[in-house]
């Protein structure tokens, strides 16, 4: 009988902690709400640069159009990161700091980016498809698809139903850009029950999973699994067969070009994004780059 | 004779039984140091080890794993600082000055806190810990003073309730001659019971340091994860372990065997951690 009044207790003890949390947290969020013009935004603060991990599809093409990675005469590379920025692994994760922290700036994908952070103009230019697809804004990288000899019917097909038109259409309305406008319409082979496992970017896969959810539904009785594990592990497991198609959000590799054949099945736009309550709208591909290689550290030296 | 076959089958079953946690361990062994040394020997086991450069990425690349080491021990070093009074205190207390309906209700509490899985703690760090440091040191709160106060939370349960087994296996003789001898209950406690159970409240510390090493998804939100050298106590950092989750993903050749050397490193730290926590434990059963 103890015992029960004690788990009881316990039980009572967790309820009134968890109202007590979500309490804190409304209120918290209505404070927040109520200054989110931007007033008690304090210039004088350092910047909180958060980055991606080393390998990361994102933080490997981010580097290489700001200017981050510098190359020499000899070949020899050289990913000059502010070593102080905080790395965290995954689209979310820097979201979520990003939006927890007024003073920080981050970068993900466009095609991710929802109202919780605030993606500002790089040149002047707006990050979106449009400027994307005209070139004019320039932090844009291609998502690949890769697979290692000869496709399997219904892959075939699923490749051939993603570069059609239908599968354009979803790669625009998802926020990424299309890399044909004139693709004619998707016509099946007629693929039996089968199954297809594609794996790789973080990045692609949220897209990668309404191509399927779309193609699923003019095919029924196909099977595609898609696992979400990172490009270059997307990259390995189409090496080893273990996935038939690997997806990665980069170039691709020598060593994996080796062995692999690309498709590049979309573009997309990295957003560099800060804080809602930060009042900077707009920032030169200049400013990001010594923001991130650590020469700028103070939001007041940002105009 | 029907029986006695049962009997000899059952004794297999039970064999196996026992040895598949020895085959286990096995072949964990043969597979990270397998997958691990051929990098080393091709590297360096000192530009490995004593490298202070991690960039994987570069070319050429640099593989340097110090800042990691020395960010595990750092955390480590202040999860012990932050968690071992407090978990000795609240063991002493436990075993022998707490009254049975405050232990009804502690005990459960210290047991319930050994079953939150990691991640859970990370994020109650992420959303109140972060926050406060941010307020006191300023940068971003993601520091080694945060990983060292998540950590030393996370170590509690371990070393309470190994202590406090040591506390009371302590013969009640001991206690009654002190008693007898004059001293009060709290010196009797503190200067009999405690010293006599030291070996115990050492294995539960080193318990909790290879939980502390060897912790990851926690960190992992809270540390900031720069792999650079130490920079200092409101700066952030990473471990080893949150190097192999944070990079595993997206590592391709090289940069992948790095990262399953760097996991041959940590399981030698944690070998040696329970190397030493073994003959503590042989030196306490033998003296």
């Amino acid at each position: 009988m103890k015992r029960f009044i004690s788990i009881f207790l316990v039980a009572i003890m967790i309820m009134v902690m968890i109202v007590g949390c979500s309490n804190n947290n409304s209120s918290g969020n209505t404070v927040e709400s109520g200054s989110s013009n931007g007033d008690d935004f304090d210039t004088g603060k350092t910047i909180n640069v958060v980055t991606r991990e080393e390998g990361s599809g994102t933080r490997g093409a981010f580097i290489e159009i700001v200017g981050i990675l510098e190359k020499d005469a000899n070949d020899n590379e050289m990913d000059r990161t502010y070593p102080e920025a905080i790395v965290q692994n995954g689209t979310n994760a820097v979201m979520t700091t990003v939006a927890g922290d007024e003073y920080s700036i981050g970068y993900i994908s466009l095609g991710s980016l929802n109202n919780t952070v605030k993606a500002v103009k790089v040149n002047g230019v707006e990050a979106t498809a449009e400027n994307i697809l005209n070139n004019s804004y320039e932090v844009a990288r291609p998502f690949n698809l890769a697979y290692k000899g000869d496709l399997s019917p219904l892959a075939k097909d699923f490749l051939d139903f993603i570069l059609s038109s239908e599968g354009q259409d979803i790669v625009a309305k998802e926020g990424y850009v299309q890399v044909d406008t004139q693709a004619s319409n998707y016509e099946s082979n007629g693929t039996e029950e089968d199954t297809l496992v594609i794996a790789g970017s973080t990045s692609v896969s949220p897209l990668m999973e309404k191509l399927v959810e779309a193609y699923q539904e003019l095919n029924s009785g196909v099977s595609i699994e898609v696992q979400s594990t990172g490009s270059s592990a997307g990259m390995q497991s189409a090496m080893e067969g273990t996935a038939d198609i690997g997806m990665a959000s980069r170039e691709l590799k020598d060593s994996e070009l080796a062995e692999l054949t690309p498709v590049v099945i979309a573009l997309d736009g990295i957003a560099v994004i800060v804080n809602n309550d930060n009042p900077v709208e707009d920032l030169s591909i200049d400013d990001i780059k010594s923001i991130y290689i650590g020469e700028t550290t103070n939001w007041s030296e940002i105009e | 004779m029907k029986s006695k076959s049962i009997e000899n089958f059952m004794k297999i079953v039970f064999f196996i039984s026992a040895t598949m946690s020895i085959i286990a361990i096995v072949l964990i062994c043969i597979f990270i140091f397998a997958g691990g040394i051929p990098f080393i020997q091709e590297y360096g086991l000192k530009n490995f080890l004593l490298g202070t450069e991690w960039k994987p990425n570069n070319t050429p690349s640099s593989f340097g794993i110090l800042p990691m080491i020395l960010g595990s021990i750092y955390v480590t070093i202040g999860a012990i600082i932050i968690g071992v009074p407090i978990g000795i205190l609240t063991a002493t207390y436990l075993a022998k000055f707490c009254n049975k309906k405050i232990y009804k209700f502690l005990k459960p509490s210290i047991n319930l806190m050994a079953g939150i899985p990691s991640i859970v703690y990370g994020f109650f760090a992420l959303v109140v810990v972060v926050p406060i440091i941010r307020n006191i040191f300023g940068g971003t709160g993601m520091n080694i003073i945060t990983a060292s106060i998540l950590l030393g939370i996370m170590i509690l349960p371990t070393i309470i309730n190994i202590s406090e087994a040591s506390i009371r296996a302590v013969p009640r003789s001991y206690y009654e001659g002190s008693i007898a001898l004059g001293a009060s209950h709290e010196k009797s406690i503190l200067s009999v019971v405690l010293p006599t159970a030291k070996s115990g409240i050492l294995s539960s510390i080193i318990l909790g340091i290879g939980r502390a090493i060897g912790e990851t998804m926690a960190v992992i939100l809270v540390a900031g994860n720069q792999a650079r050298m130490p920079a200092g106590l409101a700066k952030g950092i990473r471990t080893l372990t949150t190097n192999i989750v944070i990079e595993m993903a997206y590592a391709a050749d090289e940069h992948r065997q790095a990262l399953i050397a760097t996991a041959t490193i940590l399981f030698a730290f944690i070998l040696i951690i329970n190397g030493i926590f073994l003959t503590i434990k042989r030196r306490t059963n033998n003296g």
